[in-house]
């Protein structure tokens, strides 16, 4: 089948798949698509770009406060606010990256991861102790969209109305001229610079797109989950995009978004029927890591050669 | 003819060791200039501090008459001046036709172009590069797998692609066997005559050296101890002294 047909085909399924799903479930489906937003964006940075960062929920958790504020703070009539969302999300936290990219892509490798961490966790102070704007260490709760959009059904075509054209716009960056140059940069960023490109800008403009439709995922999520904790900024919640990318497989576009699917749908039947999911998850990640370092679609690139 | 690189009195210090100890050197336009030394002359060293890797504590560097000193790789590639490494430096999970496709998309200052499909663009340049360097069979190959004496002619044809005036070569047949190093300095010689290019490479191999250069620059401890045509350098006693292990 031809790359189009496949387009085709998942985007019949993506749009009949909650018809064929409990109100759980599209619950669920919404997170997966989040997930796998905030998946593929981080991916961008460390699967084509090779910086990989340890501060990337510091975007989710800025897109999903900025979502909420806007909702709870603003004072606009809920439908503006919420029109207003999905701009207000991204802007956010692509101001914010500009910040932490600016200091963070002075360094590669442990030192960048490092910056990225610091930077995540003076976000987490911020919301665990700006009190009146963030609810500290309640976190902000009772979200929801306006209107029908309410319903899960409905709020699900409105997050894939979101997440389809944001990962279209990222799978046509990574395949551009500037993609080409980001693949180059993780290769050998020395080389580049000496073929005349400026490295550090485009490391900082990488890391200010991913962290933006990290915002925009972050948002997304805010608003089906109904509520935002400053835990969504800790550091641990760095770790989730970077299972879910490597489960998946970081050498392919889609890779993390199939990582973000199989990660959420096992941690809600695992963490069902046990408490031990972190368990679960340390035995996942350690067959992932030792058995198939190339993720599921790795291993599904095998079978197929 | 034009004098297109200037050094004047290029100065590096790494805690105790002098590494650069004030270096002068004129390189005329179309020159193909050898600079040998022993090792831990400060070639490397030298090479860096020219080409904005290193800052020089002092001194000046002149590329066409104009200060580039300590000017970041990326402006002084803009500018005319291409460089290799001594450690053979591609994009090695790229394709060769990517390695030199990124090349020519960065010297047509297209790498901010974010939407359209890189992949059907300079292929027709890139593939002409290839072939120049001998490496037209090899298009599709990821670079890595490359034998080491193909990537260094996969380093060529990036630096080539950003038609450079001046190329700096440090160490371009490293690695080689013997017959190889001369096949692939004799590559350069000729490409960099066919382009117009002045080219400065350092190299270890005397018979590599005294095969392809126009003019020598033997260096030691830090500084110039010798330069002229390869039969002048041949001839000087403390050339042979330091470097070619003859006693005077």
């Amino acid at each position: 089948m031809k790359p189009a047909g496949w387009l085709a085909l998942g985007a019949a399924a993506l749009l009949a798949l909650p018809l064929a799903l409990s109100e759980f479930w599209i619950f669920i489906a919404i997170e997966v698509l989040a997930f796998a937003l905030y998946a593929v964006s981080f991916n961008v940075l460390l699967g084509y770009g090779g910086m990989l960062s340890f501060g990337h929920a510091a975007f989710f958790g800025v897109g999903g406060y900025a979502a909420a504020i806007l909702m709870k703070k603003a004072g606009l009539p809920p439908g503006v606010a919420f029109a207003a969302l999905p701009l207000v999300a991204m802007t956010t936290a692509a101001a914010v990256a500009v910040v932490v990219g600016y200091f963070s892509v002075r360094r590669a490798g442990i030192y960048f991861a490092m910056l990225t961490f610091a930077f995540q966790m003076l976000l987490y102070a911020v919301a665990l102790k700006a009190t009146g704007l963030t609810g500290g260490d309640d976190g902000m709760t009772g979200l929801k969209p306006p209107g029908l959009l309410a319903q899960p059904l409905a709020y699900y075509y409105f997050a894939l109305a979101l997440v389809a054209p944001a990962l279209y716009v990222l799978f046509r960056l990574v395949s551009s001229p500037f993609g080409y140059a980001l693949r180059a940069l993780r290769a050998n960023p020395r080389r580049l610079q000496y073929s005349g490109v400026d490295v550090r800008a485009h490391q900082l403009a990488t890391f200010v797109v991913t962290g933006a439709f990290a915002g925009l995922a972050g948002g997304i999520f805010a608003l089906s989950s109904g509520n935002v904790f400053p835990g969504w900024l800790n550091w641990t919640a760095s770790a989730t995009p970077i299972v879910m990318a490597v489960l998946g497989g970081v050498h392919s576009f889609l890779g993390p978004a199939l990582g973000a699917a199989v990660y959420v749908v096992l941690e809600v039947l695992i963490s069902g029927k046990t408490e031990y999911w972190p368990l679960a998850m340390g035995i996942i990640i350690l067959i992932l890591v030792l058995l198939m370092p190339n993720g599921l679609t790795g291993l599904a690139r095998k079978r197929a050669a | 003819m034009s004098t297109i690189l200037r050094v004047e009195s290029l100065a590096k210090r790494f805690g105790g060791l002098q590494a650069l100890a004030g270096v002068d050197l004129a390189v005329e336009a179309g020159e193909f200039r050898a600079i040998i030394g022993p090792n831990g002359a400060g070639k490397s060293t030298f090479f860096n501090t020219m080409t904005g890797l290193l800052q020089p504590d002092a001194g000046r560097v002149l590329f066409e008459g104009e200060d580039v000193t300590g000017k970041p790789p990326h402006l002084l590639a803009r500018m005319g001046v291409a460089r290799t490494f001594q450690i053979t430096s591609v994009f090695h999970d790229l394709t060769a036709l990517e390695n030199v496709q990124v090349s020519l998309l960065a010297h047509a200052r297209r790498t901010w172009s974010a939407w359209p499909r890189a992949g059907t663009q300079h292929v027709t340049r890139g593939r002409e590069l290839l072939a120049l360097v001998g490496l037209g069979d090899s298009a599709e190959r990821t670079a890595g797998t490359l034998s080491h004496g193909d990537q260094k002619r996969l380093e060529l044809a990036i630096a080539l692609a950003g038609e450079p005036r001046l190329l700096l070569l440090d160490e371009p047949t490293a690695g080689m066997a013997a017959q190889e190093r001369i096949e692939s300095i004799r590559l350069v010689r000729r490409l960099a005559q066919e382009l117009g290019l002045s080219c400065v490479f350092t190299e270890h191999d005397m018979a590599v050296v005294f095969a392809v250069a126009t003019r020598i620059t033997v260096m030691h401890q830090g500084k110039v101890l010798a330069e002229g045509t390869p039969a002048e350098v041949r001839a000087r006693p403390e050339v042979q002294q330091v470097y070619l292990g003859v006693p005077a």
